[in-house]
């Protein structure tokens, strides 16, 4: 087993840091702020890039959208030598304190998503490596960015469950407090992937976490209810380049933490 | 609301930093390496007291054993102003790695209890908050206690879900619970314990603090030996040393973060 067979990667090909955006088309930008980086394959949602950022070896891989590629990708990075995997994305918040434009530190996953159930039970946590959580909030204090520490609504589900939000008002009755009792819970944002990362990379004894950049409010919506998703994302270049920044800077942070602490 | 139910505690008995053991017996342990101490309350299995540790405020209260029990005392002592909780406990584990008197500190936890349901659904995750895991780390590195980070799986039984009969009375047992310990082994779960995960949930849930340290006693997947009996007696030998070594550990924990909190 050597050439993956969804993510075309090989052992020497990635890091064992590897920051995972969803969107392909985000990879490169993320690795427009390394020292140097080279394209290592494409195929499907699957985009990497290898390069070094400030010194340190990185990789960036995308996941795609959900759970399903997500643990397609990890299964496959876990493979060909990669430890330590940060996701870096989008996020809806759930809370007022959380505002569009701030930074989402999840040290923790609300498991609402199927692949992460095949793993584990649904008692198992999903949580972040400590570590992680610690030089993520270093990098985001040391960047000025704004930024929460939480737990995120990891759901396998976009435009569901909320009524005015699948096609054609199609709704449940389940679906009508879902949103307003997560929130209660005190969650801090809602995303896709972040859930299936910490239950895998915790079963397999690697590192995983998640920043995210809240580009909109969950609970938006127009005049007559509609929620669309193009009108009220604000995922313009600036903010995701400042997302990009901190999951560098998160794991420049670690690896100089790991460094010391082998020569210790 | 004043004087709480079960805790018979009022506001300005307790610290904002409360020890939690299960144990009654063991608050005055606790209580005796403080600065100073004295008893504010004990009723049922609820024992409190409040004192100084190293200059630090500092209140410990035991919570039973279990999670509804515990979950109790956490909405008592929250009402009566206690804001950073952390459990001091024994536990099982499931690894290899972690050996007898071991310190655990957990950062999460497995959530097979039924209190902790009843408040949030089980996907949502029983996580310590990280400002407490950190002190925990610190506060084992500067003790020189060996220590392992990681996730507790929280049950509300302690003599069933065993591997093989001999565990629960007569040889009671369900072929269910033959692989659940391997299970949790493979899930690298790394202690096993009954109370930390409504203690987690809760604190994260009214946007408290919490966290959790406990000693390791045994491995749980060799407790039964050939016979597939498990006789706790044998089992959990401890003298009194592994449990001031973890009273000392959660008072240095509270000692750290209440520093850190003021700068």
């Amino acid at each position: 087993m050597s050439l993956q067979y969804h993510l075309q990667v090989a052992p020497g090909d990635v890091a064992p840091f590897v920051l995972l955006p969803g969107d392909p088309g985000r990879v490169e930008v993320v690795a427009s702020l390394w020292d140097q980086a080279r394209h290592v394959a494409a195929n499907r949602e699957y985009v990497t890039f290898t390069g070094t950022y400030r010194g340190v070896p990185i990789s960036c891989t995308s996941t795609g959208i959900g759970s399903p590629s997500t643990a397609i990708a990890l299964e496959e990075l876990a493979r060909v030598g990669a430890t330590t995997f940060v996701r870096i994305g989008t996020c809806g918040s759930l809370q007022d304190r959380v505002r569009v434009g701030d930074v989402a530190v999840f040290d923790s996953a609300f498991r609402a998503d199927g692949a992460s159930a095949l793993y584990a039970p649904a008692e198992y946590p999903a949580v972040a490596d400590h570590e992680i959580v610690d030089a993520a909030i270093e990098a985001a204090t040391a960047l000025g960015t704004p930024h929460h520490v939480g737990t995120t609504f990891s759901t396998d589900l976009f435009y569901v469950p909320e009524p005015g939000s699948a096609f054609g008002g199609y709704e449940q009755s389940g679906w009508r407090e879902r949103y307003a009792d997560v929130a209660r819970t005190g969650a801090l944002a809602a995303e896709m992937e972040t859930g299936v990362l910490l239950v895998l990379t915790r079963i397999w004894g690697l590192r995983g976490g998640a920043v995210a950049l809240v580009s909109d409010v969950a609970e938006e919506r127009d005049e007559s209810g509609v929620w669309d998703p193009q009108a009220t994302f604000d995922v313009s270049e600036e903010p995701i380049r400042r997302l990009a920044r901190l999951g560098c800077e998160t794991i420049r942070i670690l690896g100089e933490r790991d460094r010391v602490r082998s020569t210790d | 609301m004043s004087l709480q139910y079960h805790l018979k505690l009022s506001p300005g008995d307790v610290a904002p930093y409360v020890l939690l053991p299960g144990d009654p017996g063991r608050v005055p342990l606790v209580a005796s390496l403080w600065d100073e101490s004295h008893e504010v309350a004990s009723n049922r299995e609820y024992t409190t007291f409040t004192g100084t540790y190293r200059g630090v405020p500092i209140s410990c209260t035991s919570t039973g054993i279990g999670c509804p029990s515990t979950a109790i005392a956490m909405e008592e002592l929250a009402r009566v102003g206690a804001t950073t909780f952390v459990r001091i406990g024994t536990c099982g584990t499931f690894q290899d790695r972690v050996r007898p008197g071991d310190m655990a500190i957990f950062d999460s936890a497995a959530r097979y209890d039924g209190a902790s349901r009843l408040y949030a659904p089980l996907g949502f995750p029983a996580v310590a908050d990280h400002d407490v895991v950190e002190a925990a780390i610190a506060a084992g590195r500067e003790l020189g206690l060996p220590f392992h980070v990681g996730t507790t799986r929280t049950a509300d039984s302690f003599y069933a879900m065993h591997p093989r009969p001999g565990s629960s009375f007569d040889g009671y047992w369900q072929s269910s619970w033959r692989d659940h310990f391997e299970d949790l082994k493979r899930l690298n779960v790394v202690a096993a314990e009954m109370e930390a995960s409504v203690i987690l949930v809760l604190a994260r849930i009214w946007g408290l603090r919490a966290g959790g340290v406990a000693v390791v006693l045994d491995n749980v997947l060799e407790v039964w030996g050939d016979s597939g009996e498990f006789d706790p007696h044998t089992q959990f030998e401890h003298g009194g040393d592994e449990i001031e070594r973890l009273a000392r550990l959660g008072s240095e924990t509270v000692r750290i973060l209440a520093e850190r909190d003021a700068a």
